[in-house]
């Protein structure tokens, strides 16, 4: 598998390989390859896999990006080239096989009725409740989608307590957030929370939030009681009677 | 916001002829997606008929902002979001009426999920389980609750989402355009952020690729034709039972930030110069 390694006056500061979903380089520590330099963007440029070639893309970086010295927005990666960004530099091993785009075990099925149907609504009833009823003896009722709350633990926001209604309710600075944070330097769009058809899952914006302590990389499900930190903000995931 | 967008569709591998429907307005940043259904070749008259009323409706309102508006529609709702709502529902009363004349055209029906983008502001309406995403900050967020029968069974909480996945009653519709006189559409609007891609597809993508693969793909591939192309290929490469099609919409910021003017100035002279490969 490809890797690359991030050099600083020649000595190794960090190693990673290239896998089936790009990396991303840049000042911001969520990156997979961060650099901890004020030259650097917060998110500079990434490496990925794209039909079987190895790419550097600048993700329209202040400073730039360099492949053996010659500035690029996008160029194909070889072995032993050097990517500049900064004062670092990156080596780049790219021996070995170019990944399949990843997989993370969860494949979609086929259907099995094959053309689409509606129900009208007596015979939708119908089905609904007999399917109810089925759930009932197979314990797997929870009851109707029930609304949850956020609840301002610490930290500035407009409000005390958010009515989570919205299909996505986003926290952060913005003045178009939901959530709205109040201070010097918070990001415009720290974190969001997507309401879908089995719960609520929290993701990362500008931030990668924590839930219960344990920093979030992607849209985790969210639990009644759950504390969500994120930008120096503390809320209280619950749901109400 | 500067908007670039593309869509494609396809047949898929096993179905004989496509009955999705697309349409993109890119000067009024209208996209419209429908996914028909009926015997014979009346579902693609019915998706057809879906968007045709949806884009008529929608640009007439904009040289006739008094045109009457449809359905119901909520008080908080902005302009464009209320006339979206009001374009699908007017789309439902073609198709039923259509199929009322017509014996022969007696079943059909359509889904329909369309975006309206005005300044930061996204209108969305639907019905059925054609989907809206917004992939921001690496994550796709869904925009709309598909009606169908395993998505409220799971919103009621007799089936986990895992389960609703490999229900055989996928198929099976709650809500469609066609179906009744009247319908209820659902309509929604988001605050957009620059970076953000917006996502319309058919089930045709959704049952055969996860969401992972989508959000990955949307990275990936920054040109907005070529990565709905690729995301018809990787949903055939899993089966494609079913017709595909896939419309994204990517928002970037006009750069009118402090530095814009260096950036933009040094982006040109690297353009003019020999770097960059690819």
């Amino acid at each position: 598998m490809a890797k690359l390694s991030l050099m600083f006056e020649n000595k190794l500061v960090k190693e990673v390989p290239v896998g089936g979903r790009p990396v991303g380089i840049g000042r911001s520590p969520d990156n997979d390859l961060p650099v901890d330099n004020l030259a650097v963007s917060n998110y500079h440029a990434r490496v990925y896999f794209e039909g079987g070639r190895l790419v550097v893309e600048d993700l329209a970086s202040l400073n730039g990006t360099f492949v053996n010295d010659l500035r690029v927005e996008r160029a194909t990666l070889h072995d032993g080239d050097s990517i500049h960004i900064g004062k670092h530099h990156i080596k780049v091993d790219a021996t070995g096989d170019a990944p399949v785009p990843w997989d993370t075990g969860r494949k979609a099925s086929a259907p099995r009725i094959d053309e689409t149907m509606v129900l009208d609504t007596k015979a939708r009833r119908e089905m609904v409740q007999q399917a109810a009823a089925m759930g009932e003896r197979t314990q797997f009722a929870s009851g109707r989608f029930k609304v949850a709350t956020l609840i301002v633990l610490g930290g500035s926001a407009a409000q005390k307590e958010y009515l989570l209604t919205n299909k996505l309710t986003t926290i952060g600075k913005s003045s178009m957030a939901t959530v709205r944070m109040k201070g010097w330097f918070k990001p415009a769009m720290a974190a969001q929370i997507n309401q879908r058809d089995d719960g609520y899952y929290l993701g990362p914006g500008d931030k990668v939030p924590s839930v219960n302590g344990t920093p979030i990389p992607g849209p985790v499900r969210l639990n009644d009681g759950d504390v969500i930190e994120v930008a120096g903000m503390r809320l209280s995931f619950i749901y109400r009677d | 916001m500067r908007i670039a967008s593309g869509g494609a569709t396809d047949i898929g591998r096993m179905r004989a002829n496509n009955e999705d429907c697309f349409r993109i307005v890119a000067p009024m940043s209208l996209f419209v997606l429908s996914d028909g259904m009926g015997g014979e070749a009346h579902g693609e008259i019915a998706s057809a008929l879906a968007v045709e009323t949806v884009v008529k409706h929608c640009v007439e309102a904009q040289n006739n902002p008094a045109a009457p508006v449809f359905g119901g529609t909520q008080p908080g709702w902005s302009d464009k979001t209320k006339r979206l709502s009001s374009a699908v529902y007017l789309a439902n009363r073609k198709i039923f009426e259509s199929s009322e004349e017509h014996p022969e055209q007696k079943g059909m029906g359509a889904t329909l999920t369309a975006a309206w983008i005005d300044g930061p502001r996204l209108s969305i309406a639907h019905v059925g389980d054609s989907r809206a995403y917004l992939l921001r900050s690496g994550g796709l967020q869904q925009l709309t609750s598909d009606h169908s029968l395993v998505a409220e069974q799971v919103r009621q909480g007799i089936l986990t989402a895992a389960q609703a996945e490999n229900s055989d009653m996928q198929s099976v519709l709650l809500r469609a355009l066609g179906s009744q006189q009247q319908v209820e559409v659902d309509a929604d609007e988001h605050m957009l952020f620059p970076h953000d891609i917006v996502l319309l597809c058919s089930d045709g993508l959704t049952r055969m690729v996860t969401e992972p693969e989508i959000a990955g793909t949307l990275q990936v591939e920054t040109n907005p034709e070529q990565a709905a192309t690729r995301l018809i290929a990787l949903a055939n490469d899993a089966g494609g039972t079913d017709n595909i099609t896939v419309l994204v919409i990517r928002l970037d910021t006009e750069s009118k930030g402090w530095f814009s003017w260096l950036r933009r100035g040094r982006k040109h002279a690297n353009r003019n110069g020999s770097a960059g490969g690819n």
